[in-house]
């Protein structure tokens, strides 16, 4: 199980501000962020992601462990 | 006397003292918007005896922002923003040098009004002006303090402190298009908090005391009260040139001119048609005030022109002249023109007009 948290408006896509993800074999963060892409309809947000809260790049070569905590953090323009 | 009385409640906490009052009067501080963060950053900045604070908007005062820019007054809409701001300030703390700056940052003034602070405070709305923030704090060596806002949400962190990551080294991405509170809708309370905590940075940074949000970003919610910090480092490739800089604000987009537009000019003595061209080019022009400079030539002779008149440049077919207009740009020529399709397109139509003139005729 990982969970993975949404934030500003990449969590008004998802339409929720997180959950957890079981996975069987092997999962890489770039899996992981193709498949979010396809289920969610990312494309169009820039965001960063961050696993267990440091950000990281998102062509990072990582493999998920259970527990890992991934965030997708969106800038913010409000002021 | 009557001075220390007034921050006579911070100034009994040890980690501030009599010391870290001088800090803070001494300190300069630029805020770069005065709406809803702006609002909340401001008076606790005055208040707290920061001895001088910049102000830049350009904006007055509309009906819908008072229900979160709140040391504006229902009197003052449509009134300027930073005016308004200032007097709001002389009246909670008159020892404060408050300058107010009514136009909007750009790469063109972004330098030499950071280089006169200490700290920068990004209390803007709008992405594209975050990145020129960061991009010239980089530039001026200056700590950014970021804020923004989506709907619930806010983001805190403080970028460029003493060479650390920067708004890039997070956001990389340029392109990106978050709502700002015109679109997304806010409340005042969370452009409030978040102003609060950039604030608090701020505060935190001129006194040298705590934990400065380098290298981390805060994010809080407010619906839920969960904050999270994230740490990022900074990027490998981060540097910044000042001639970068230049290339990507200030490229002067050259003004193009079509031949037929300017006619009428042909035959006035005031203005200057310069031929870029290579001497053995044809067709030859003879125009009445016309001399040729050919390009690889003008870098050497263009300061022997007159930077006031109004210089209209030509080549053969309108591509050189425009590079030419750009050199004129960079050494602050004001009228400078390329006219299109060049010496091609002007003598066909030198040629039509006067066809035609003989057919009238």
């Amino acid at each position: 199980m990982i969970e993975v948290k949404y934030f500003g408006a990449v969590a008004e896509k998802t339409k929720c501000e997180f959950e957890k993800l079981s996975f069987s074999e092997e999962l890489s963060l770039q899996k992981l962020l193709q498949d979010l892409n396809e289920k969610y309809q990312l494309e169009s947000l820039s965001f960063s992601v961050a696993v267990n809260q440091k950000i990281v790049s998102k062509a990072a070569e990582y493999d998920l462990q259970t527990n890992d905590i991934v965030a997708l953090l969106p800038p913010f323009a409000g002021g | 006397m009557s001075a220390s009385n007034r921050y006579n409640r911070q100034i009994i906490l040890p980690e501030i003292g009599e010391e870290g009052q001088q800090k803070l009067s001494k300190s300069k501080v630029l805020v770069i918007g005065a709406g809803g963060l702006g609002a909340a950053i401001l008076p606790y900045l005055a208040a707290a005896g920061v001895g001088e604070i910049g102000i830049v908007d350009d904006d007055n005062i509309e009906i819908s922002n008072l229900h979160r820019q709140v040391i504006y007054k229902s009197s003052g809409v449509g009134k300027s923003k930073v005016e308004e701001a200032k007097l709001m300030i002389s009246e909670l703390n008159s020892e404060i040098k408050v300058s107010t700056f009514s136009q909007k940052l750009s790469g063109k003034n972004a330098i030499s009004l950071f280089q006169n602070y200490d700290i920068i405070v990004d209390a803007t709305d709008n992405i594209s002006i975050k990145y020129l923030i960061n991009d010239a704090c980089m530039i001026t060596s200056k700590p950014m303090v970021y804020g923004s806002i989506f709907r619930f949400q806010g983001q805190v962190s403080v970028f460029n402190y003493q060479n650390g990551p920067t708004y890039r080294c997070l956001y990389p991405d340029e392109t990106n298009n978050a709502l700002n509170c015109d679109d997304a809708g806010v409340i005042g309370i969370s452009v409030g908090i978040i102003g609060m905590f950039q604030a608090n940075e701020v505060l935190k940074m001129i006194l040298g005391i705590g934990e400065v949000l380098s290298g981390k970003i805060l994010v809080y919610n407010i619906l839920n009260n969960e904050q999270q910090k994230y740490d990022f480092d900074k990027s490998d490739f981060q540097s910044l040139s000042r001639e970068t800089f230049e290339e990507k604000y200030n490229k002067s987009e050259v003004e193009e001119i079509s031949f037929q537009s300017i006619l009428d000019e042909i035959n006035n003595e005031k203005v200057l048609f310069l031929d870029v061209r290579n001497e053995d080019e044809l067709p030859k022009m003879s125009l009445k005030n016309q001399i040729q400079i050919p390009l690889p030539h003008l870098e050497n002779e263009i300061k022997k022109l007159d930077k006031n008149q109004t210089i209209y440049i030509f080549c053969q077919s309108g591509i050189r002249s425009k590079i030419a207009a750009e050199l004129f740009h960079k050494h602050q020529f004001k009228n400078v023109k390329s006219v299109a399709g060049g010496a091609l397109a002007m003598k066909q139509l030198l040629e039509e007009k006067k066809n035609s003139h003989e057919f009238t005729n």
